[in-house]
């Protein structure tokens, strides 16, 4: 099993269903990740396959094709655009730079020394035309 | 009198109280019993079904955790689930069997030591095997305790005593109840038969009762005792005949000599009593056996007939006439009676039979009668001295008669 961030998205990735069941779920990496190294080892129980490709920029096309977002390092701007064109889509968005979890986002990472952990934003989880496993919410910082 | 009751056996109260006691007790204890095990059974059942329903609510909410890899999630989670009381431990071990988490009840207060008390009572663990997808990742067993069986146990043992106290109060009650309804009549029923026996109350009856096989016994004794009534009665007026029949001379219809010597004692206890005096006078027939053998049997009997009736005719009220056998005759003058009186009655007497006495076969024939009296206390004070005296007197006066005429 994968560890650190491709556990952590390997396992919010589960928890969620889309609108439609896909037999492959496109997971794009935008930005600079830095822990996005493993994310190809990533495989859900489920026996769906995960398609993992990463976008050129925050206004590459190929986003409108992507169910899962892993978003890694970026400036305020293209962050808060590529997340805008995201809402309302069935498409999950990981921010891996963004502790405090303000970008909008849905899935926040919080990386400490020992733990890795999430927050979770709430609001973007609403809003979102995913379903978050509502098992899930217990599992992030500060615990809804 | 009744035979003496054993003390040591049990009057009808006590039997009933007895029976009813033991059935009760039966019936109580049966019904504590079913209810227990049923409920011991059922609840067990409930119980069981519980923890795995527990087991596999701890398998959905600690299967997230486990995938995000997250112990304290999974604590809290099971925390959550486990709140209800009948959960005592929950542990959660992966497929190695290595434990990921373990949450255990924080033990104290008296039902815990009743719910490890009861550790046989205690529902099996459950258990739960948590999924990510096909795969099994974890198993969950989550065991429970027999706090609530406990509770159910003591409950129903409470409830079975107090049963069995309101039991015997019940008993108790019952049998006064019964004792007025059954043994106050049966008593009333013994208590007559023993008035009829010992007192001979024939007159008594059993009063009718609410209870219909009393009332028919009570019925048959009041029959039984109209039977008894009369046959007594009848008893009694047949010895009277009896008596009549040995105390009285057929012919004449006086009084014999068992009468006469019945009655002298009580004579002479009353003249003692009183002071007073009496007379006891004995006549003979003259010549009776020359009557017989000249005129026949039936001519002397008709002579002491007449000779009866005479004799009657003298008396005052209160003496009494008797033939003591033949044709010897007795009188007893009653109390207070001077010589002069039994002089004046003899010769009263001896006046009378002056009359012809009219035979069977028509002839007439005059009968004489020698006559001797003794006065009491005068002449002896005592009866056979007396009767001696009055025997003496009478061959006496028989010899003077010979001696003077006919």
């Amino acid at each position: 099993m994968a560890s650190g961030a491709a556990r952590v998205v390997s396992a919010i990735l589960e928890y969620t269903r889309w609108p439609t069941e896909h037999p492959v779920i496109r997971l794009c990496v935008a930005g600079a990740p830095r822990h996005a190294g493993r994310l190809n080892e990533v495989h859900l129980p489920n026996e769906a396959k995960i398609d993992l490709s990463t976008l050129s920029g925050p206004a590459d096309p190929a986003r409108n094709l992507c169910d899962a977002l892993y978003i890694g390092q970026l400036a305020p701007l293209p962050l808060g655009r590529l997340i805008g064109d995201m809402r309302g889509k069935p498409v999950v968005t990981i921010a891996e730079d963004d502790p405090d979890c303000r970008s909008g986002a849905m899935f926040c990472l919080i990386f400490a020394p020992q733990t890795l952990s999430f927050r979770l934003n709430i609001d973007a989880v609403s809003r979102s035309a995913v379903r978050i496993d509502p098992r899930v919410l217990r599992m992030s910082k500060g615990r809804y | 009198m009744t035979a003496p009751s054993d003390p040591a056996m049990p009057t009808l109260r006590t039997v009933l109280a007895r029976v009813h006691m033991r059935l009760i007790l039966f019936a109580v204890l049966m019904a504590g019993a079913t209810l227990l095990i049923t409920g011991v059974v059922v609840i067990r059942g409930y119980a069981e079904r519980n923890l795995s329903l527990i087991a596999q609510t701890v398998a959905y909410t600690v299967e997230p955790a486990l995938v995000f890899d997250d112990m304290q999630a999974a604590r809290d989670g099971i925390a959550t689930v486990a709140a209800s009381e009948s959960v005592r431990a929950v542990e959660v071990r992966d497929v190695r069997g290595r434990l990921l988490v373990d949450w255990r009840r924080p033990d104290g207060g008296m039902m815990a030591a009743i719910a490890r008390g009861g550790g046989l009572l205690a529902p099996s663990p459950a258990l739960a095997s948590i999924r990510r997808g096909q795969d099994v990742i974890a198993h969950v067993r989550v065991s429970g305790d027999a706090g609530g069986l406990g509770r159910y146990i003591l409950a129903a043992l409470l409830a079975g005593l107090t049963c069995l106290i309101l039991t015997v109060l019940a008993t108790q009650m019952l049998a006064r109840r019964l004792q007025q309804d059954v043994t106050a009549p049966l008593a009333r029923i013994a208590e007559v038969a023993h008035a009829v026996r010992a007192d001979r109350q024939f007159d008594r009856r059993v009063p009718p009762s609410d209870i219909l096989e009393i009332d028919r016994l009570g019925r048959d004794f009041n029959a039984l005792l109209d039977e008894l009534d009369d046959w007594h009665a009848g008893l009694l007026s047949e010895n009277r005949m009896l008596e009549k029949q040995a105390t009285r001379d057929a012919l004449t219809g006086l009084g014999n000599r068992v009468m006469f010597e019945q009655v002298l004692p009580g004579i002479m206890a009353r003249a003692d009593a009183d002071g007073g005096a009496f007379a006891a006078v004995y006549i003979d027939v003259n010549r009776f056996k020359q009557v017989n053998d000249r005129h026949g049997h039936d001519a002397g009997d008709a002579m002491l007939i007449v000779i009866a009736a005479r004799l009657r005719a003298v008396l005052r009220p209160g003496d009494q006439a008797f033939r003591l056998g033949g044709d010897e005759f007795a009188l007893i003058l009653a109390p207070d009676i001077k010589r002069e009186d039994v002089a004046i009655l003899t010769h009263r007497l001896l006046a009378g039979m002056e009359q012809p006495i009219m035979l069977p076969s028509g002839e007439s024939i005059v009968a004489s009668l020698s006559v001797g009296s003794a006065l009491y206390p005068d002449d002896s004070a005592d009866a056979r001295d007396l009767l001696r005296h009055a025997d003496a007197a009478m061959y006496a006066a028989k010899a003077s008669r010979t001696g003077t005429h006919d």
